[in-house]
Order: C-alpha cells, then sequence, then structure tokens
C-alpha cells in the first residue's frame, strides 16, 4: 500500500511518515502544491492525506485536479479549518474522508484502514480480528462464528479498538470517540470501567483470542493474542 | 431628567423672578405717575381758587362738574405758619355722598398783598386712582403670566426642533449593537456642533467595530494556528508512548502530557467554534425538536453518572420546534446539561423542564454563583477542571438567535433558563 502525505508543515510531516512507515507503508511525502502535483502526475497511490492550506496554493484545487485526472487515489483531507463549508465542498469534489487538525496518529490510521478498506471491498463491511468478526452495517458480533449479542456502547468500544489495534488507547479519548462531545471532564471514567469490564466478560465467555489491556493511569490497549 | 425638562426648569427659576422684579418696578412707575397726575391736577385747581381769592372773583360752587372739594379760611393775625404746600392721604367726608372716602387732600397756606395769610384745602376722593392702580396692578399680573409661559413654551418648541438631530443621533446609538455592523447615520444636520457630534459618534462605533472584527480575526486565526503544532505534539507523544520502551514513570509522565495537551486541544476547539458562532458562520437553519435533543442527551448523561446515583426529573412537551442550527441547537442543550450534571453532587438532582417558551435546567448547589460573571469567557467556578466556555458557548448560541438567558438560585438549587419565545 502506498501513501502520499502531502503537508507544509515539516515537523508534522515527518512524524506522520514515521508513524505509517511503521504501519508498514511505503510513504510518500510532498511539501508544497507544486511538488505534490508532480507526484500525483507521475505516480498513483492509494491514499492521499491531503492538507488544504498549503503555502502556494489551496489543496481543494488540488483535489479537483487529482479527480480530474480520472485517478482511483483515495483521498483525506487534514485541515487545520474545522469548518463545515471545507468540509462539504472537499467531499464534494470527491474526498473519502476529513480529518480536522490536531488529530491522533490512531485516528488517521483508522481512517486510512477505513478508507482503503472502503476500496478494496466496498460490499464487505466486515472487520475482523483474532476469532472476532465485526459487521458494521448490521452491527452484529461473532466470535468463532457464534453470535454474541453486545450493547450498543459495548459494540460502538469494540470497534474503537479493533480499528487501532496494538495502540494505546487514552480512555478520554475513548470516551470522547463512543460517547461523543459529551466527556468534559478527567475525573469520571467510572462508567467507562464498567463497560470494558462487561464487553471484556462477554468477549472471554465466548472464547474469543483477544485482549483488552489496561495501561494504568491511561487507557487500554487491544492486542490479537496470536501476534 | 430629560435635557429639555431640564432647560425648561432653569429658565423658569431665572425668567419667574427677573419679570416678577420687571413687573413690581413697573407698577411702582405706574402708581407714582398716577398720584404725580393726581397731585398736579389737585395743585391746578388750587391756584385757581387762590387766583379767585386773590382777585376777588366768584369761587365756584361745590357742586361743579368736578369731585373736588375746597374749603378756604383766613388764618388769625400773627400765625407764623410758613408758606407752604403740602400733600397727604385722608379720609374725606364727601356731603354730596353723604359718607367717607379716602381722598388726596392738598394743603396751600398763601398771603396777599396785606399779608394775611389764608389757608387753602383741596380734595378729590381717590377711589378712580385705585380703581386705576388696581386695573394696572391686574394687567401686570396677567402679562406676567403669559408673558412667562409663552416665552417658556416657545423655547421648548424651539429647543425641541433645533435639537431634532440630536434625537436622531442619540436613537441611531440606541439601535446600535455591537457586532451587528452599523446602521445608516441619520440625516444629517447643517450645524457645525451637530456635525462634529455625529462624525464622532460614528468615528467611535466604527473604530470598536474595526477593533471588535480584529480581534474576532485575531482569536479565529490564533486558533486555526494552533491547529498544526498541537497536531505535531500530539503525534509525537503518541509515537513515543505506542514505539518506546518505556519506565512507568516515563509513562505516566507522557501520559499526564497527553492529557494536558488535550485539554489544551479541546480548549482551541471551542474557542474556534466561539469564534464561528460570533462570525455568524452557522447560518443554515431548520426547524429542530428540543424535546428530541434533551431525551438523547439525558439518555446519555444518565449512563456516564449511574455511578454517582444523580437522578435526573424531565417534565418536558412531546414536542418542542424552534428554527435554528442543529448542531448549535445540540451544542447549547449538551452544554447547559452537562454543566448541571458535572456540577452535581453524589445522589442529588437535576431537572430539566420546557414550559411556556422558556427551558429551564435545574441542580441541587450550596450557594450561589456569580451571575454576572458566570457567563463570561475563562470563568470557572473554580471546584471542577473545566475550560470555562461551556456557558459562554452557550451564551453565544443564545445571543444569536434572539435568545434570553438567565441564572437564578432559589431554594438550594442553581436554575438556568433559556427564554426561546416571547
Amino acid at each position: 500500500m502506498k501513501l502520499l502525505i502531502i503537508e507544509d508543515d515539516s515537523s508534522l510531516r515527518e512524524i506522520m511518515l514515521r508513524a505509517l512507515k511503521g504501519e508498514g507503508y511505503v510513504v510518500e511525502t510532498a511539501s508544497t502544491f507544486f511538488e505534490a502535483e508532480d507526484k500525483i502526475a507521475g505516480y498513483s497511490y492509494d491514499c492521499i492525506m491531503l492538507d488544504i492550506m498549503l503555502p502556494d496554493g489551496n489543496g481543494l484545487r488540488l483535489l479537483e485536479h487529482i479527480k480530474s485526472l480520472g485517478k482511483e487515489d483515495r483521498v483525506i483531507i487534514i485541515s487545520a479549518r474545522d469548518s463545515l463549508d471545507d468540509k462539504i465542498e472537499g467531499l464534494n469534489l470527491g474526498a473519502d474522508d476529513y480529518l480536522p487538525k490536531p488529530f491522533y496518529m490512531a485516528e488517521l490510521s483508522a481512517r486510512i484502514k477505513s478508507v482503503l478498506r472502503r476500496g478494496t471491498a466496498s460490499v464487505n463491511n466486515i472487520m475482523k480480528a483474532g476469532n472476532i468478526s465485526l459487521d458494521i452495517t448490521s452491527r452484529r458480533t461473532t466470535i468463532d462464528n457464534k453470535e454474541v449479542p453486545l450493547l450498543k456502547k459495548e459494540f460502538d468500544i469494540l470497534l474503537y479498538f479493533m480499528q487501532r489495534p496494538n495502540h494505546i488507547v487514552d480512555k478520554a479519548i475513548l470516551a470522547e470517540a463512543v460517547w461523543g462531545d459529551h466527556i468534559d471532564m478527567a475525573d469520571n471514567f467510572q462508567f467507562i470501567y464498567a463497560q470494558i469490564k462487561n464487553l471484556r466478560k462477554k468477549l472471554a465467555d465466548a472464547g474469543a483470542d483477544t485482549n483488552i489491556k489496561a495501561v494504568y493511569g491511561f487507557g487500554y490497549k487491544f492486542t490479537d493474542n496470536e501476534k | 431628567m430629560k435635557l429639555i425638562y431640564r432647560l425648561i426648569i432653569r429658565l423658569s427659576a431665572v425668567l419667574l423672578p427677573i419679570l416678577a422684579l420687571w413687573a413690581a418696578i413697573f407698577y411702582y412707575a405706574m402708581v407714582e405717575e398716577i398720584n404725580d397726575e393726581t397731585d398736579d391736577s389737585l395743585e391746578d385747581y388750587a391756584v385757581m381758587i387762590i387766583r379767585r381769592v386773590l382777585t376777588g372773583n366768584e369761587l365756584p360752587s361745590s357742586g361743579d362738574r368736578t369731585n373736588n372739594t375746597y374749603s378756604v379760611e383766613l388764618l388769625p393775625e400773627g400765625t407764623d405758619t410758613p408758606l407752604q404746600i403740602s400733600f397727604r392721604d385722608e379720609k374725606v367726608y364727601i356731603p354730596e355722598k353723604r359718607e367717607t372716602e379716602p381722598a388726596r387732600v392738598v394743603t396751600i397756606i398763601f398771603a396777599d398783598a396785606q399779608h394775611r395769610k389764608y389757608k387753602i384745602e383741596v380734595s378729590t376722593p381717590t377711589f378712580e386712582r385705585i380703581d386705576l392702580l388696581q386695573s394696572v396692578l391686574l394687567h401686570i399680573i396677567a402679562l406676567y403670566i403669559i408673558l412667562t409661559l409663552t416665552i417658556i413654551t416657545v423655547t421648548a418648541v424651539i429647543f425641541h426642533y433645533s435639537m431634532r438631530p440630536l434625537y436622531a443621533l442619540l436613537k441611531w446609538l440606541d439601535n446600535y449593537h455591537p457586532g451587528k455592523g452599523v446602521d445608516d447615520l441619520p440625516a444629517n444636520s447643517n450645524i457645525p456642533e451637530f456635525k462634529k457630534l455625529t462624525k464622532a459618534a460614528h468615528d467611535t462605533i466604527e473604530r470598536a467595530e474595526q477593533y471588535m472584527e480584529r480581534q474576532k480575526q485575531f482569536i479565529g486565526n490564533a486558533s486555526h494556528e494552533l491547529q498544526t503544532p498541537l497536531a505535531i505534539l500530539s503525534t509525537r507523544i503518541e509515537w513515543i508512548i505506542d514505539n518506546t520502551q518505556l519506565t512507568e514513570e516515563q509513562f505516566a509522565e507522557l501520559s499526564k502530557m497527553r492529557q494536558s495537551l488535550h485539554r489544551l486541544v479541546k480548549l482551541n476547539r471551542t474557542l474556534l467554534l466561539l469564534s464561528k458562532i460570533d462570525n455568524g458562520q452557522f447560518p443554515e437553519k431548520k426547524a429542530v425538536d428540543l424535546v428530541e435533543i434533551i431525551e438523547n442527551e439525558v439518555e446519555i448523561y444518565k449512563d456516564i453518572y449511574a455511578d454517582c446515583g444523580i437522578s435526573c426529573t424531565t417534565t418536558l412537551p412531546t414536542r418542542y420546534i424552534v428554527e435554528m442550527n442543529e448542531s448549535l441547537a445540540t451544542t447549547m442543550v449538551t452544554n447547559l446539561i452537562k454543566n448541571a450534571f458535572v456540577h452535581s453532587e453524589l445522589g442529588s438532582n437535576v431537572g430539566i423542564t420546557i414550559e411556556k417558551g422558556l427551558l429551564t435546567i435545574s441542580n441541587d448547589g450550596e450557594e450561589q454563583l456569580d451571575g454576572t460573571r458566570l457567563f463570561d469567557r475563562f470563568y470557572t467556578s473554580g471546584k471542577k477542571e473545566s475550560t470555562g466556555l461551556g456557558l459562554a458557548l452557550v451564551k453565544s448560541i443564545a445571543t444569536r438567535y434572539g435568545f434570553e438567558i438567565k441564572y437564578a438560585f432559589c431554594n438550594k438549587r442553581h436554575q438556568f433558563s433559556v427564554k426561546m419565545s416571547k
């Protein structure tokens, strides 16, 4: 899988490059509109991360350019302007996703996976980890082909973990992802502990070969026991 | 007190005594003049009689056409009364009328060629003079009142008329709301003072608008510019956590860093949202059912705060539709409900009602909060960790849609109410 990062800030570019390489992707970078245009013309990428605020041009015009070339490249817009207009315009122009800055690397990598999965098997909306498989459209969970009934929030938590295997997930960020913008205070995570406890028990009872490890004082790490 | 009333009062304070003084002087001058006139005619009459006495002519009978009465008396020899003329007022018996009347009397001592001294007294009744003076007095009083009233009325009317540009300017200032742009200036006056005043007011407001605009832009730009460095920081910390062997101590430090960073990210995001609301970047409106939003939110918070034993009672109609931006409606409701839950002690109660266009969210509390600063940005009650922007956000949204938001503390409960309809 080959990715292109178009980002003018060198520090952010470097850490994205390092992190995505660590995930096993082939990654190239471009820092300006001009450089990016050059690379896009010459090569094909599976997914392009596009910062729309470039020093020498608007990234949205670059997106138009990519689409006008008839390329199949997936595009995730990365923007410091968390504005609805940009988001709508970007998605209308054919971007696959929109990620406002600042973002967590785990979030970006989950979005890349999701975009790439849509590319390869658009019908098949199933996530797998170990012997667990999640059907995202029908929201059904099966372990070793046996259905496990999960509550809505439990399903959301499991999905969030499975999109970020082997990453340490901050409980505050997990809470925000699952419960939306309702979590403000760092002093009340009792409800997450309870949810995770129930989820672990259900997974263990159904014989899942995965593990949700608590990382003390910080959050959780979802691992595949086979690895 | 309005300027015009103050002006009338001051004008009256000055005019009343001055006009009264003028009337008094005028009255006394008139009296003096009338007395003079009476005395002159008495004197003339007396001189006429003296002339007749001296020439030995017949004296006029007392029934002639004048009301005058007179007496001539030969003084005994050797009287050393000097020759003189004197006037006095006294009551005189008038035989024709058979009653006493106030009269003006002149007494003249004169001598003939033989040095015999005579005393002549001529009197004329003064009732005509008194009538005249009374009528003069009445007229002066009437004139005084009419003149005063006329001056004040005319001044008031002219003042009001001349001050029209000022009132127009004041109305224009009343209609101005900071941040909502400047209306057209009222029709300009030719008077240089008003021109100057209007220009000064206009310039000041325009400058204020510019500052506000610049400040808004600054907050917006600063928040945008912070996004990239924040992204770099968080991804780098994340990378270290994921990819390096860390001691427990290092890990704890890093996770604290990440939590602080997370707060910063949220803060920045909220600032951006605030600046977008203030810039009116949420134009699209639709019919939003607040009851549906509230019920969803309450569900989530009950879930989150289940372990704290916080109960929530709601009194809601089946639907409550408002025309507003959906995401702003959600933000407003969420922040109010979140606020109530977050600041509730274990086992306390949160109440939500919608009644007659009034959304009220209340929770138990110990003491009243500072209602004047509660909705300020970055104001926190200091108890819990919070950004201090939640209520500022609510206020900003409410203001945007012309809702009125209030805080009250009664029966040991904090009450936040949003008035959505007039």
